[in-house]
This record gives structure tokens, sequence and C-alpha cells, in this order.
């Protein structure tokens, strides 16, 4: 009887473990807090105090722990997305901006103001490896087998090519001013970067490490940071920075479809696992936009926190 | 094998170390001279990604050509040099003289502000600011936006002293260099000067791509200060459309211009 009522706690705990929250979590870059959003009634639950200059937000594979970037503390932060406890703080090495979750669950951040990217694993919080880079390292993206990472450098304005596990550089890709974000397709094959002085977008052979494609996204007010891909991979969203409109381009073409207007100064982009919602931070309004990706309308502008930067979503 | 060996031979080919001269003239006490000097360990820093060196030779020039000189003195002084190099890009960074601009020289590129682009800034601010005892600047310590704030920092720690126009005219001269060797994969003076001249984009840290004028001043956007604080930016929102580089200042040479 007590051996079942142990197993059963056990396939509670480990479900309970596995279960979404369905939060839709918020860095507020000078609230020095994230907004804990809930996913199904697109309203503030709570907003957690986090520490000082929050940026990059990640969430580990298995969904248990939420990791927060706190730049002018030199820490991660490791938050309970169930409980919303901030856990505990590990150094994340100089000034961290912005990260990415491998697979294995080890972070790769970059330090913005030491030219390096620092990876971390965040249950031991031991310093795996620390990888120079060009100068102001901000995008960090890993392909889905984690055998490549992209971290851009902004001043340096260079892809840098990051082989694991032998954490060194292997190419560097050259682009246009200001590269600051990237993301992957599915197979690992092509990526897709922004240049936010240079407004432009390209997508990235990540084979040859060359870029294949370039289009500028339209007038110099369009200063493009985050880039997403759509769950079926035909489009691409990209946050228009002070041009206040998310752009949707063929992931193919790079030609423009739409332009969806949002709050001022969007640079944090999340797509639901399903792909039916974009969630998008305007650092300047203060808030959080959701998008229905069927009809490319903002449905709901959620308040947030001071000068919301980044955006994960726990389902 | 044979492809082995070819494949080995491109490679090498393509990892041939370019050494780029550059040439600094005037005084080692001025502010223009830091920023030279910062903007060189950061080319150096990209350049280790790409293969290329950077080295400054200051007064003395030991190389007949230079792939670019860099200069912080004064007018007449900066159009004899000009003058006595043709076909190498000259870049002032200390002489905001309007006459300077208007002599048009196609070497001669003007990386610091001018004081009519300076006049054109306060005026705009003062249409909204008629009472503002703001000055217009093009760079300031307390600017923060466009990793400015990093910028700032970095040449603070490097340095020891604040950014100031001068140093950043200086930072950003060998900045827009090394980027523009970086793109040409080549640092021949005529070419660089070609490519400057016409097909720069560059990130200057100041939230917007910039180019050169016709009259080889550099397009970028002021600050206006007052009290030591970031009061605006020109060009101005609300009085222009805050990416009209070119509401500060003149664009164009008296004659036709032969670029």
């Amino acid at each position: 009887m007590k051996a079942f009522f142990i197993l059963v706690l056990i396939t509670y705990v480990s479900a309970a473990a596995a279960a979404p929250t369905e939060r839709v979590f918020v860095t507020n870059e000078r609230g020095n807090t994230v907004s804990v959003i809930s996913g199904r009634t697109l309203r503030v639950e709570t907003t957690i105090a986090v520490g000082k200059q929050p940026r990059g937000i990640g969430l580990a594979p298995d969904g248990s722990a939420l990791y927060v970037a706190l730049g002018r503390e030199n820490a991660i932060a490791v938050i309970d997305p169930k409980t919303l406890k901030v856990l505990r703080k590990i150094p994340s090495g100089d000034d961290p901006e912005a990260f990415g979750v491998h697979p294995n669950g080890n972070l790769y951040i970059s330090n913005e103001d030491a030219a390096k990217a620092s990876v971390i694993d965040p249950v031991s919080a031991k310093v795996i490896a620390e990888i120079p880079v060009g100068l102001e390292p901000e995008g960090v993206a890993i392909s889905p087998d984690g055998k490549q990472v992209i971290v851009t450098s902004e001043s340096t304005n260079m892809l840098h090519i990051i082989a694991v596990p032998e954490h060194k550089v292997v190419a560097n890709i050259l682009v246009g001013a200001r590269p600051r974000a990237a993301v992957f397709a599915r197979d690992g094959k092509t990526a897709y970067a922004t240049s936010e002085i240079a407004g432009e977008v390209k997508r990235v052979d990540m084979v040859a490490h060359k870029v294949l494609n370039k289009v500028p996204l339209g007038d110099d007010k369009i200063k493009p940071k985050d880039v997403l891909l759509s769950k079926d991979e035909t489009t691409l969203y990209v946050a228009g920075g002070r041009a206040d409109q998310i752009i949707v381009l063929d992931a193919q073409t790079l030609q423009v479809k739409t332009r969806i207007p949002v709050g001022q100064r969007v640079w944090g982009l999340a797509l639901t696992r399903d792909g039916r919602r974009l969630y998008c931070t305007n650092g300047v309004s203060n808030s959080v936009s959701v998008i229905d990706t069927a009809t490319d309308k903002v449905i709901q502008t959620i308040a947030v926190g001071e000068a919301p930067w980044g955006v994960v979503i726990d389902d | 094998m044979t492809l082995l060996l070819l494949i080995t031979l491109i490679r090498t080919a393509v990892a041939v170390p370019i050494e780029v001269q550059l040439h600094y003239v005037g005084a080692r006490e001025d502010a223009a001279f830091l920023g030279v000097t910062q903007g060189l360990e950061e080319a150096n820093l990209q350049g280790r990604f790409l293969g290329q060196r950077y080295v400054l030779e200051v007064e003395r020039a030991a190389s007949a050509r230079p792939a670019a000189i860099l200069a912080a003195i004064e007018e007449e002084a900066l159009v004899a040099l000009a003058g006595r190099h043709p076909d190498i890009p000259v870049f002032n960074l200390s002489s905001e003289s309007d006459a300077l601009r208007a002599k048009c020289l196609a070497n001669l590129l003007h990386v610091i502000s001018s004081r009519e682009m300076k006049r054109d800034a306060l005026a705009q601010w003062r249409k909204l600011h008629p009472d503002s005892k703001a000055q217009a600047q093009a760079w300031h310590p307390e600017f923060k936006k466009y990793s400015a704030e990093q910028l700032s920092k970095r040449f603070f720690k490097a340095r020891g002293q604040a950014m100031d126009d001068g140093a950043w005219a200086g930072w950003a001269a060998v900045k827009l260099l090394s980027d523009s060797v970086a793109r040409l994969g080549a640092a021949e003076p005529a070419k660089l000067l070609g490519y400057i001249r016409t097909r720069l984009a560059f990130d200057g840290q100041k939230g917007i791509d910039m180019s050169f004028r016709p009259n080889g001043q550099l397009r970028q956007p002021l600050l206006l200060v007052e009290g030591g604080t970031i009061a605006g930016e020109a060009p101005v929102k609300g009085v222009v459309d805050i990416e009209d580089l070119d509401s500060l200042g003149s664009s164009t040479c008296p004659q036709p211009d032969s670029q």
C-alpha cells in the first residue's frame, strides 16, 4: 500500500514536472521584473522582481526551469516556472545579454561587454567554455541537433559559427551592420538573421556558411531585431523595432507578405508550440501584443513592466 | 590527392592576411588620437576573424602609400595634406570649418560634424524649445541609446577619459575604414576611397547607417546637450523627419561634383 502510494506520488510529481504551465514570461529591462501572463486568459497573473536589467530569457528543455539573464548582476536567475520563485542566481560572465538553451540543457550566453560567449551548465553552475567573438555579441541561435551555435556580434558585423562540442569558431560570416538575432530552421541547414542598422534580413546556408539571399525590409525606420519561423516554416516573422510593426515574409524568397502594426519599438518575439499565436514585446509602449497567425491581426495588447525585452512561452 | 592540394591552396589563398597601414597626422594629446587608438584595437579584433591586421604610424610615415591618412590638424595644413595625396582617403577628425567642406576636395572626408550642422541642429531644437540653452554635439558620454553606452563604456575603460566629439571622430574613421576593408577584402587606397564615397552604410553607434555627402561630410545625427544631460537628438522629431540627416548642414558642392 505504501509502495503504491509512493508510486502514485512519483507519477504525479513527474507528470507535474512535464505539464507546461501555458504561461508567457516577459523580461522588463528597466522594470527589473518578469511579467507572468496566462496564455489562456491573456492577462498578467503576477510580476516577479528578478534583479537588475533582465533581458534574455529561456526555458530548460524539459520546462523545469526558467532562465533570465541579468545584465547588471553578471548572473542568470533560475526561476521555477510553476511556483514562480527565484531559486538561485548563477554567475554568467560579464554583462549577459541574450542566450540560447542547448538541447543538452547548457546555456550559450553572449557577454556584451566582454566580446565573448560563455557556455554554462545551469545545474552545476560551472563554466564549460569561454569563446572569444566580435564586439558586442548579442543574438544566440542553436541548431536543433545542437551541433552549431550562431552568435551575432553587433559591432563587428558578423555571425560567428561555433561548433559543438569543440567550442571552436569555425566560420565568420560578414553581414549588414549590427546583426542582432538569428534562428535556425528545423533541419539545421538554413538559418535566418537580422541586421538592425542595415535594416535587412538574410537567409544563410548553414552547411556552406554563406548568405543565400537578403532583403531590405523597407524604409530607414525599420530596425529589425528578433526573427522567427512559422510552425510550417513557410513564413518568417521579423520584429521591426522602431517601425512599430511585425514584418511577415515568405521564408524562401524573403518577399514581404504583410506588415502587422504593433506597439512602439518591438524587439522580442515568441510563437506558441501550435504556431497559432505570436507574442511580441513593445519596449517603448511597455506592452505585449498577441497576434493570431491565421489572420495576422493583433487580438490583445497587454500592459507589462518598464521596457519589455524578451519573451518565452511555457507550452 | 591533387584535389586535396587544390582545396588546400584555395583555402590558403582565401586566408592570405592583409596588412592595412594607417597614418595619423596630429598631436598624440588630441582626443582624436585616443579615438583612433580605440578604433585600431577594435579593427584588429575584427581582423582576427578575417586575417586582416591594422598598423598605425604616427607623425613620420614609414610607408609611402598608407591605406588612409587620419588627420587632426588645422584647416590650411589639411588642405595641403589632401593635395599631396590625391588618391589616398584623408580623414578630417578635428576641423569644423564650413569653408573647408565647401572646397569639396575629392579625397578629403570629414568625420567630425561641421559648424553648420550644429547650427541647424540647434535651430531645429529651438523650434520646439525656444528658451533652451542646449549645445549641439556629435557625441556625449551620457548618450546611452543604440549601444552608444557600450562604446562610451569601453572607451573610458581603455583610455581613462570620456569620449567626446573628437574621440568619436577618430574612432569612427577607423571603424568605417575597417568595415570597408572587411567588405572589400582589399585595402588599396583608391579602391577604398571609391567604396567609402559611394557604397558605405556605416554603423557609428548612433542608431542609423551613415554615408558621406558629395562634399565629403559624414551624415550623422547630433545630440542636444543641456546641463550635462541629453535633452534631445537631431534631426529633431516633430520638426523634420528623424531619418533626414541632410536636414543638418549642406549636402552639395557649388560646382557639379565629378564623383
